[in-house]
């Protein structure tokens, strides 16, 4: 596949929005106005934005990538704008800032090449930190952090008392704190790796070695107690096992990992009220249908309601779904699409992932193929957290879905992924 | 390098793959069941936002219709205004509480097709009538207010037929519901009917079946003059109890003295006295197979076509041919007989129409939104049930019950009354009033069935409920 075949697939895309569009307004006896050419303009202007960047500073990477994430991309729009055609505006608008930003990273990255990232691994790391801490500012200050629905992860920027923007920070020191770890852990994986210590049956590594993990076992926590925020702490521990255990190639690391971070859910469950209700609404989503399993059960009525074909776009009820633009965008693309369009969209992921994956597998260095994981790894897991909490497979974590959900922040920290990738993608082949 | 991470893929992808094989759980076998969960807020929507066609009584008298929702032109509210008159007819389409009436029957002619479904779409290209269809019903109003009324707040129900055609003209069960309480809006109120131990949603006229007592001699006299085996004026003994074959029970009458003056009765006397003693010997003589024969023939023991939904009326002729007693028991309407009050109807709108069964209805047309007919129903000869020497001996008898008999008090000035009380014995409660009988006056005719459940005496009670019915659909 070529750059042209790619072109020919974002066309394709923006089509679809404009298709999307205009079929959520003829369900609801309207004819497409501005909305749908706006649409499939700013679709066009995003990916067409990122594939001419791509043709410049990643001439050599992977065709599939930016297909897969504008259809994505474009399947969570033609919902949103669905469900609420103000949160769609807002969308498109966060949609050409993140392409903007996007082709910005791909410049940089075309001038210095991935190997820059690794270079400031540590600036990257206190960034990230720094960042992180951000939505604990005092919410009196212009630039301070506000909690919604308990979990303290919004910075809000105002200007004379007028919000002019809320973000997530979190969302973007993400891939910082991916950036960091790929560069140390390339540089420390033997050493990771050789067990030298034994305890028992347990081989260890140096303890001082270990400090990585009880870094990331000690970030997660401090997200999970400050920002009341399970999913990240969640996805930040998940995505720091996987990393080391491509690292080192030892299951110990994901193990332990996992037993850790279980037993910090465990304490939380028993701590956290929040934390307690969203763990009661998996197990028994029905003992308390009127409370705390509304939600879940609601998405749960909307993926039956949904069955095989869907209801078809905007004749489906999904706005009887809580937080349907954002946590439950999921379930209201399979109710109105029905299980053919949601297997298609976890489909689209699994596609993505794998050629993230791929470019992980055929870099030629170990921080390359680290910062490629990584990257990947970020949107696998993000992806299994959500759609997972969504079906009721795990407990629900408010984390939103790549590319899809609303959300500025979410979608900006995604594509800037893809562009990271997509430059790792073109070094593979220089 | 490369293993972990190959490994790490599949873990992720192997997770993506169990999401897949989830969503198709969730959303295609154990779908439905989300889908119809009563919980699920969708049903009620769809349901809302198609319209509806009217029903509307015999006269045009609207009984449901649909109505756009204020500032919205895809919700329409369904309203009954009046209420529970009609309620059990009508029913409902509810996500709560099921379906039921008319709404449900003819759900289909009633709904739009009018709607971006595959049929609709294809309907519109057809070029297909589209719009939601009324119904005409052949309620008379008048008649089914007066059910309402003379039943009161007792317990019952009243079903009224044209004998010459089978339109029935009123069909009340009581106590009745406003099916408005069963769309939803007020879960509670609706949870209360269909809590009420005097089970209001159950409609007594089609979906219950009670020993019909004396009224059923009515088919064991049909059944004997039919075999020829006796005429109103056989005479039969008249002892103080019947003593029946292998058993040690007896059948009193229910005065629990002689029919006659002791020696011997004339059957038209026992029918116009409701005299169980003789009722009971010609169970004996005629015997399970010849009762069973005619009850059939007037419809029990299977389903009755009608426009809803009709439980079967027994009469268990395989169980009585060995058990005289039983036999004679049930020859007198008690025992192991059950009929609805649409059955009961049935019997004396048949012996009214000369002994030929008609297919009761309750629609007799559907009707566009520009009033035009779609289509109509024509009365519908379903069988001859007895022979029309036998229809008019009967309705000699019967009128003689009226006249002179246990069922006076159904008597009209200046109409043809004829009828058949029933007093149906329950263990250790007060017994089922009936009364089946029909009137004629110029032109008009009409049969009704009467049941008062646990009312006492037929004549009574639910002979002068039957008058007051009857009257009203002569007079209008």
């Amino acid at each position: 596949m070529s750059r042209n075949a790619e072109a020919a697939l974002l066309a394709g895309a923006a089509v679809l929005a404009a298709l999307g569009v205009s079929i959520v307004r003829a369900a609801a006896g309207e004819t497409p106005d501005a909305q749908t050419a706006l649409t499939f303009l700013v679709v066009a202007l995003a990916f067409g934005s990122l594939h001419l960047a791509f043709r410049q500073w990643a001439s050599k990477a992977s065709p599939y990538l930016l297909p897969l994430a504008a259809l994505i991309t474009t399947v969570g729009l033609v919902e949103v704008f669905r469900l609420d055609p103000r949160s769609a505006t807002l969308q498109r608008w966060w949609l050409l800032i993140a392409a903007a930003l996007g082709t910005g990273v791909l410049a940089l990255l075309g001038r210095y090449g991935t190997d820059v990232l690794a270079r400031y691994r540590y600036l990257f790391l206190a960034a990230a930190l720094a960042t992180f801490m951000l939505p604990l500012l005092p919410s009196r200050w212009p630039l301070g952090g506000i909690a919604v629905n308990g979990s303290r992860l919004w910075l809000r920027l105002r200007i004379f008392d007028t919000t002019v923007v809320t973000f997530q920070p979190g969302e973007v020191a993400k891939l910082m704190l991916v950036v960091f770890m790929a560069s140390y852990l390339a540089s420390r994986r033997v050493a990771l790796a050789s067990m030298t210590r034994k305890i028992g049956p347990l081989a260890l590594p140096e303890p001082r070695q270990l400090s990585p993990l009880a870094f990331a076992w000690v970030a997660s926590l401090v997200v999970l107690i400050y920002q009341r925020d399970l999913g990240a702490s969640l996805l930040l521990l998940a995505v720091f096992a996987a990393m080391l255990y491509a690292a080192t190639g030892r299951a110990a690391y994901p193990i332990v990992g996992g037993g850790l971070f279980l037993a910090g859910t465990l304490a939380a469950v028993q701590v956290f009220d929040h934390v307690q209700r969203r763990f009661d609404a998996w197990l028994h989503p029905w003992d308390d249908f009127a409370d705390s399993g509304y939600q879940i059960g609601q998405s749960l009525f909307a993926l039956g309601s949904g069955s095989l074909t869907g209801s078809g776009l905007g004749l489906g009820r999904p706005d009887f779904i809580p937080s349907a633009t954002t946590d439950f965008l999921f379930a209201a693309v399979a109710e109105e699409t029905g299980l053919a369009g949601s297997v298609a969209v976890v489909a689209a992921f699994a596609l993505l992932v794998t050629v993230g994956f791929g470019i992980a597998l055929r870099a030629r260095d170990s921080y390359r193929k680290l910062l490629a994981t990584g990257l990947t790894a970020v949107i696998a897991i993000q992806t299994i957290l959500i759609i997972g909490g969504v079906i009721r497979l795990l407990p629900l974590t408010g984390i939103t879905l790549p590319f899809m959900s609303y959300g500025g922040s979410a979608l900006v920290s995604n594509v800037i992924a893809i562009a990271v990738l997509a430059r790792l993608s073109h070094e593979v082949s220089t | 390098m490369n293993t972990p991470i190959r490994r790490l893929a599949f873990v992720l992808l192997a997770v993506l793959g169990l999401i897949v094989l989830d969503l198709t759980y969730l959303q295609v076998i154990a779908g439905p069941r989300y889908r119809d969960d009563l919980r699920n807020p969708r049903l009620a929507a769809s349901r809302s936002s198609t319209e509806r066609g009217p029903i509307v009584s015999r006269e045009g008298i609207i009984l449901a219709e649909s109505t756009a929702e204020p500032g919205s032109v895809q919700t329409f509210v369904r309203s009954y205004p009046e209420g529970p008159l009609y309620g059990h007819a009508i029913g409902y389409t509810s996500l709560l509480f099921g379906n039921a009436g008319l709404e449900s029957a003819f759900g289909r002619d009633l709904s739009s097709d009018s709607d971006l479904t595959m049929s609709g779409i294809i309907n519109a290209l057809l070029g297909r009538e589209q719009g939601a269809q009324g119904i005409r019903l052949t309620l008379a109003h008048a008649v089914q207010q007066s059910a309402q009324s003379a039943l009161e707040d007792q317990i019952g129900a009243v079903v009224a037929i044209e004998p010459a055609t089978g339109e029935v003209l009123a069909l009340y069960s009581a106590p009745s519901f406003d099916p408005t309480v069963l769309l939803g809006d007020s879960p509670a109120a609706g949870d209360a009917l269909a809590a009420d131990p005097s089970t209001p949603l159950r409609d007594r006229t089609i979906d219950q079946i009670l020993a019909p007592g004396s009224a059923f001699k009515v088919i064991t006299t049909a059944a004997v003059l039919e075999s020829g085996a006796a005429n109103p004026d056989s005479r039969y003994p008249d002892p103080i109890a019947l003593e029946l074959p292998g058993s040690t029970a007896v059948i009193r009458n229910s005065d629990r003295g002689r029919c006659g003056d002791g020696t011997d009765v004339a059957l038209a006397t026992a029918f116009r006295r409701s005299c169980n003693t003789v009722f009971g010997q010609i169970g004996l003589d005629i015997g399970a197979t010849t009762i069973g024969n005619t009850a059939e023939a007037f419809g029990f023991n299977s389903e009755i076509s009608f426009d809803l939904p009709v439980a079967r009326s027994v009469f268990p002729t395989g169980s009585l041919v060995t058990d005289p007693a039983a036999t004679a028991q049930s020859a007198i309407g008690q025992r192991d007989v059950q009929a609805t009050p649409l059955q009961m109807a049935i019997v004396a709108a048949t012996i009214a129409n000369d002994g030929v069964v008609m297919r009761p209805y309750l629609v007799s047309e559907s009707f566009d939104r520009d009033l035009n007919i779609l289509s109509q129903t024509n009365p519908v000869e379903l069988r001859r049930a007895v022979s029309p020497g036998t229809a008019a001996v009967l309705t000699e008898l019967m009128t003689d019950v009226v006249e002179a008999g246990t069922g006076q008090a159904a008597r009209i000035a200046g109409a043809v009354v004829g009828g058949k009380t029933g007093t149906a014995q329950i263990p250790g409660a007060e017994p089922h009033a009936w009364f089946i009988g029909f009137a004629t006056m110029d032109d008009r005719s009409i049969a009704v069935a009467v049941v008062v459940e646990n009312g006492g005496s037929g004549g009574t009670v639910a002979a002068p409920i039957a008058r007051r019915v009857m009257q009203t659909w002569l007079s209008s």
